[in-house]
């Protein structure tokens, strides 16, 4: 979602960013062709008033070119003055490339720049415009030679010329101008995208919560609001809708299960169990018989406890395993967990300890599943440590909550497993399921994080492969009322 | 004591049955709702056991029709379901208890005798075995006049055992009864208790009175 968001307005600011380059670059040529055909218009106008001048001149006098002292074409005097009167570089080539006439401010160029502006002016074959480069500080010049015939056969060609500095927009100035300002309108649409398409993808949040409300397993009655127009997320609204509608179906069917299963695997078990038990006690039962009788009671009690847990994991994955919620003495039940310690301790020569509290530790929780949470915990560390290790079971009370530690000393579970103990069936080693050394069909800790999570409580896992492993169990004083299911 | 059981299985009903009647208990047993219901309806008992799934006429109809006619019978039920709101549905409906199939007789029997408040007459709250005295209302067990302490586990097997005395019982049931069945500690916990029980009580007297019955259980008598 905040990813989306992210790239929806990155995307944005990319696109207009990249508009922004393409409108910059436009704007940067136009700018310098506008600015070059005003140079253009300038220095030709210029080229005319001079030919105009010269044609003027040589109409009225039939002469415009004589001969100086030392004998070069110059242009008359009077001509001469009167051109000093146009602004920038003005050359008037003569025929056979002499030199007639430099403006003042033609001759005050250094030299090379002159020579370079008079190289092009002696050179007027071809006409029209083209640019020169002079030395600073003039830089870039713009200039037009226009061939003259109307001033006599002396006078060939005149140029004029202007530098690009002072009419095309400099180039590095246009650059910095738009290097500050694009960043700074990025930046500013960046914001703008991440907020208004936030707006856009609000109404996706607010289906998201709605769903994540309705699929906790206890609302699946419940629907998103019907839009009122047809947009896209209308049509995702009445998607899932429908998708909510046959998972209630489905819901409904696996509830008729568990309910049904109960019944039909209860009621045979409790056939068997009341066979048993009255062949068991009754006086004429041989040894033998009572020891076979035994062990099969043994085995529909496990069976027995396994349909128990299914239906109740079932029944915890609509979130309606019940509770039955009572006030109890946790210290009373930690005493006579102590007892059981004792006694499975001395059987499997582990040393077991188990911290009872001082006061008695007034608690709402469901005592047959706290026992329950608790010997299971117990049996698992006594099943996997061996003799001669340790086993302790702590409570602490921290901040209104009760802290059950179970702690051993054995093998311990291995890194990668840590995170599939509390799955169902799961096994550390597959090899030693039902019949090994160490039997159980592996719920045990599914039910325990079920419990505790009930409760409103956590579990938690910590383990050192062959130093040992500690079970966390952490459990309101009293669970809030929303959170239990009974 | 007055029993009526109205249970389809026709297993599950004998053994309650024969259960009740070894407790000196008067049964009926049915297997059909409405016979139970005329059944209960006639006569009077102390409690009616009541099987929650019944052909024909459900359990929960048997009830409320019996709580509509004003017979405040003490009702428990049986349900195969542990669900709560079938239990709170029964509850509500007017049963006084419950036991969820499959059960132990003992819990049946003991949630029974709850409900009648049966007299104490009946079943001597001392228990006695040559010279061991297991005072069931105190708790309290004595050997040659003196007091034995016994940790609750361990009272709890030798009132097992003194209530069945005489009688051979199995290491599963033994365990039911002090813990529930649902524990399986997956070891002979049993023995450990026993262990303890015969330096209490056993050790330095005589007649021995734990008895062992190799591969099967326990037996507590004189001889």
């Amino acid at each position: 979602m905040r990813t989306i968001r992210a790239r929806l307005a990155v995307g944005y600011a990319m696109a207009l960013g990249a508009t922004l380059l393409v409108y910059a670059g436009i704007i940067y040529i136009a700018q310098g062709s506008r600015a070059f055909a005003e140079l253009d218009s300038r220095v030709r106008v210029e080229s005319d008033l001079i030919a105009a001048i010269l044609g003027e001149s040589f109409r009225a006098r039939e002469r415009v070119v004589v001969a100086d002292p030392l004998g070069r074409p110059v242009l008359t005097p009077d001509v001469a003055s009167l051109l000093e009167g146009v602004p920038g570089y003005v050359i008037v080539v003569g025929a056979e490339r002499a030199l007639l006439h430099l403006s003042a401010e033609a001759r005050s160029l250094p030299f090379g720049s002159a020579r370079a502006l008079i190289d092009v002016a002696e050179d007027p074959v071809t006409g029209g415009f083209g640019l020169v480069d002079l030395a600073a500080p003039v830089g870039q010049v713009r200039y037009f030679v226009r061939p003259i015939s109307e001033a006599g056969p002396n006078v060939a060609a005149v140029v004029s010329a202007a530098p690009t500095s002072g009419f095309a927009v400099s180039p590095p100035r246009l650059l910095t101008a738009m290097l500050w300002t694009i960043p700074f309108i990025l930046v500013v649409s960046l914001l703008i995208g991440y907020l208004l398409v936030g707006r856009t993808l609000r109404p996706v949040d607010l289906i998201v919560d709605e769903v994540e409300a309705i699929s906790d397993g206890r609302s699946l009655h419940r629907r998103l609001a019907e839009p009122t127009s047809y947009d896209e997320l209308a049509r995702l609204t009445i998607t899932l809708n429908a998708m909510l509608s046959r998972l209630e179906h489905s819901f409904g069917l696996l509830r008729r299960f568990t309910a049904d299963a109960s019944h039909e695997l209860k009621t045979p078990l409790t056939v068997l169990r009341s066979g048993i038990e009255r062949s068991l006690t009754h006086p004429t039962t041989s040894p033998d018989v009572m020891e076979t009788l035994d062990e099969t009671l043994l085995e529909v009690n496990r069976m027995t406890e396994l349909v128990d847990s299914l239906l109740t994991l079932a029944r915890a994955d609509e979130g309606r395993a019940p509770l039955h919620l009572d006030d109890l003495d946790l210290r009373e039940m930690l005493a006579e967990l102590a007892e059981t310690a004792s006694i499975l301790g001395e059987q499997a020569s582990v040393q077991v300890s188990v911290e009872v509290p001082p006061e008695p530790v007034r608690m709402h929780a469901d005592q047959g599943r706290l026992r329950q949470l608790l010997q299971n915990l117990l049996s698992n560390a006594i099943k996997y440590t061996s003799a001669g290790g340790e086993v302790g079971i702590g409570s602490a009370l921290e901040d209104g909550k009760v802290v059950l530690t179970v702690r051993d000393s054995g093998m311990g579970i291995a890194p990668g497993d840590l995170e599939n103990i509390f799955d169902r069936f799961w096994r550390a080693d597959p090899a030693r399921s039902r019949t090994g050394s160490r039997p159980g069909a592996g719920l045990g800790l599914a039910i325990c994080k079920w419990i505790a999570e009930a409760h409103g409580g956590s579990i938690e896992v910590q383990s050192k492969p062959g130093k040992g492993t500690t079970f966390t169990v952490v459990l309101p004083l009293s669970p809030d009322e929303d959170e239990s299911h009974f | 004591m007055k029993v009526l059981v109205v249970e389809d299985d026709r297993t599950v009903g004998q053994f309650v049955r024969r259960g009740f009647e070894e407790q000196r208990y008067q049964v009926d047993l049915v297997e059909e709702g409405k016979e139970g219901l005329e059944r209960a309806s006639q006569a009077s008992y102390d409690v009616i056991v009541l099987d929650l799934r019944l052909p024909e006429m459900s359990g929960i109809e048997v009830l409320r029709t019996l709580r509509d006619r004003g017979i405040e019978t003490p009702v428990l039920v049986l349900t195969a379901q542990d669900a709560v709101e079938s239990k709170v549905q029964a509850l509500r409906t007017g049963a006084d208890d419950y036991v969820t199939k499959p059960f132990a007789f003992e819990e049946l029997l003991a949630r029974v005798e709850a409900l009648g408040r049966r007299p104490k007459e009946i079943v001597p709250p001392v228990l006695q075995v040559a010279d061991l005295v297991v005072d069931t209302g105190g708790h309290e067990v004595r050997r040659d006049d003196g007091v034995v302490e016994l940790t609750p586990k361990e009272y709890a097997v030798l009132e097992y055992l003194a209530r069945n005395a005489g009688r051979v019982m199995s290491r599963t049931l033994i365990t039911e009864y002090a813990w529930d069945y649902h524990f399986d500690p997956g070891t002979n916990i049993v023995d450990v208790v026993i262990n303890r029980l015969r330096k209490k009580l056993d050790q330095g007297r005589s007649p021995k009175l734990i008895h062992t019955i190799r591969g099967v259980g326990y037996v507590l008598k004189a001889e």
